[in-house]
């Protein structure tokens, strides 16, 4: 029996696995964010102890960390990957291979997960010692992973976009960091949204409305189906940035910055 | 032939950078592509190689229309200029990958990468990270990499720059081996004069874009003693 030929996003994912994960970049931010998230849960642990923090809302402050930074990391890999393989000088010898450009962002995207996925894990034995005894743990973690795993494909496509357009890796950095700020500066509000306008815009921002379904359903007890309005724009951001990655890649992805570059 | 262009054009903006380029080069043939800095040589390549879609004219390689990028990829090998590798990636991986990349299952990928290491000298190196790699190094795994396709057509990029002596002989040798016993087409692109009449069969002339003379080195040569009074008296002649 002959082998067959895997796809090429499949071998492009399996390499940028590697060089992510073997090549020391990931172990060293999954890294740091479990010091941050030790810290936070630590400061959580001591506020519950003096009273200030309900147990619930201390493991949806986990939660909220969680689902920001990995979400932050796999945007920030992203905008990395096309622009800073041009900057490399090593993004040509990619493009020389008969795999399609759109195959090759699909390879990159799906290895981008893999920080949010790891950033997840780290956070369970957190968030099952601040949740413990109040039930919350089983559904905190399947908040974390509903709410998180669409702002992570969504927002990781459009850092992949905006490395495509980017002339320098360090526009494309930059402009995702930005967004990515400008998106999460509504959950940091010290009061709720008044009026239906400010409403409607926090359930736009995929952030700051998964953010919100989270808490909704960690906190405030709401019902699942009741608040389920909260994750569209999460959702909607997948197809739309998604839809714009698979169908303008080809166009996209060439050895200089923008469409017209090829 | 396993390479034709016809008046292949590349405009950027206002500015054109290849000029209604024809040229053919038949298989085994060693043609040499030369010019002064600007002249068009990489992009000529690059749209050789489909990198970069022509403004004008069509061009097949290894009888494969320029209508058909991804067909064109499968078949050809690339030695770009001034490219990078990753450091953290060893030899054999980056070989391995690349030949996974050209549609290779993961055994005969590994069979590649082993005999073409080998087959560039670097049979030692293939477990040591490229970052750890001289120049030389790299440019015999690129010209590794530029193989692991089987290719019809190789297109290499100015090869032997930045090298000494030593690793530009190593060089040519492998550049003369691809011709002579694979019977590939070699497109080479050069600044180095010596390079081309040591290795190439034909020489392609530009000068801002334009082909100013093509043919066996012999013929071109005729015009003056040897290639570099030639290249100067035509590419000269061109200017005015």
């Amino acid at each position: 029996m002959t082998a067959r030929a895997e796809p090429g996003w499949w071998v492009v994912a399996g390499q940028e696995l590697r060089d992510l994960w073997l090549g020391g970049r990931g172990p060293v931010l999954i890294f740091g964010f479990s010091v941050l998230l030790s810290a936070v849960t630590y400061l959580a642990a001591t506020n519950q102890v003096l009273n200030f923090l309900e147990q619930r809302e201390a493991v949806n402050l986990v939660v909220q960390v969680t689902v920001a930074v990995g979400v932050l990391l796999a945007l920030l890999v992203c905008a990395d990957a096309i622009s800073g393989e041009r900057e490399r000088g090593t993004l040509e010898n990619l493009l020389l291979t008969p795999v399609s450009r759109r195959a090759i962002v699909l390879g990159k995207l799906a290895a981008a997960q893999s920080l949010w996925l790891a950033a997840y894990l780290v956070s369970v034995p957190y968030v099952w010692v601040l949740g413990r005894g109040v039930s919350v743990v089983g559904r905190a973690l399947m908040l974390g992973l509903l709410a998180g795993t669409p702002l992570a494909l969504g927002l990781a496509a459009l850092g992949l976009l905006t490395s495509a357009f980017s002339a320098s890796n360090r526009i494309s950095l930059a402009v995702s960091l930005f967004v990515l700020l400008a998106l999460f500066a509504p959950t940091q509000l010290p009061t709720g949204p008044h009026g239906r306008f400010a409403d409607v815009l926090l359930r736009l921002d995929p952030v700051a409305s998964a953010l919100r379904y989270v808490t909704a359903l960690l906190v405030t007890g709401h019902s699942w189906p009741g608040e389920l309005s909260y994750l569209l724009s999460p959702l909607l951001t997948v197809v739309l940035a998604g839809g714009a990655l698979v169908t303008t890649a080809n166009r996209i992805v060439n050895l200089n910055a923008g469409v017209s570059g090829r | 032939m396993t390479v034709e262009a016809r008046g292949l054009t590349k405009r950027f903006g206002d500015r054109t950078a290849v000029d209604g380029v024809s040229f053919t080069a038949g298989p085994g043939e060693v043609l040499g592509l030369l010019g002064r800095n600007g002249a068009g040589k990489t992009t000529t390549l690059r749209l050789l190689t489909t990198i970069l879609r022509p403004s004008g004219g069509d061009f097949s390689v290894a009888g494969v229309r320029n209508t058909r990028p991804t067909e064109i990829r499968r078949r050809i090998g690339v030695l770009p200029e001034n490219a990078s590798y990753p450091g953290m990636q060893t030899g054999a991986e980056f070989l391995r990958y690349h030949a996974r990349l050209f549609g290779l299952p993961r055994a005969t990928a590994e069979a590649v990468a082993t005999r073409l290491l080998a087959e560039v000298g670097l049979a030692d190196r293939g477990g040591t990270r490229i970052a750890g790699y001289s120049r030389g190094m790299r440019q015999r795994l690129g010209i590794a990499r530029a193989l692991v396709n089987e290719p019809a057509v190789v297109f290499m990029d100015e090869p032997t720059a930045g090298l000494d002596p030593a690793g530009q002989q190593q060089v040519l040798d492998l550049v003369r081996g691809i011709a002579a016993r694979r019977g590939a087409t070699v497109v080479l692109s050069t600044h180095a004069l010596a390079d081309v009449e040591q290795v190439c069969a034909t020489v392609l002339i530009l000068d801002a874009g334009r082909a100013l003379a093509s043919g066996p080195v012999g013929d071109v040569t005729g015009r003056g003693g040897g290639l570099a009074e030639a290249f100067l008296a035509i590419t000269t002649e061109g200017a005015q």
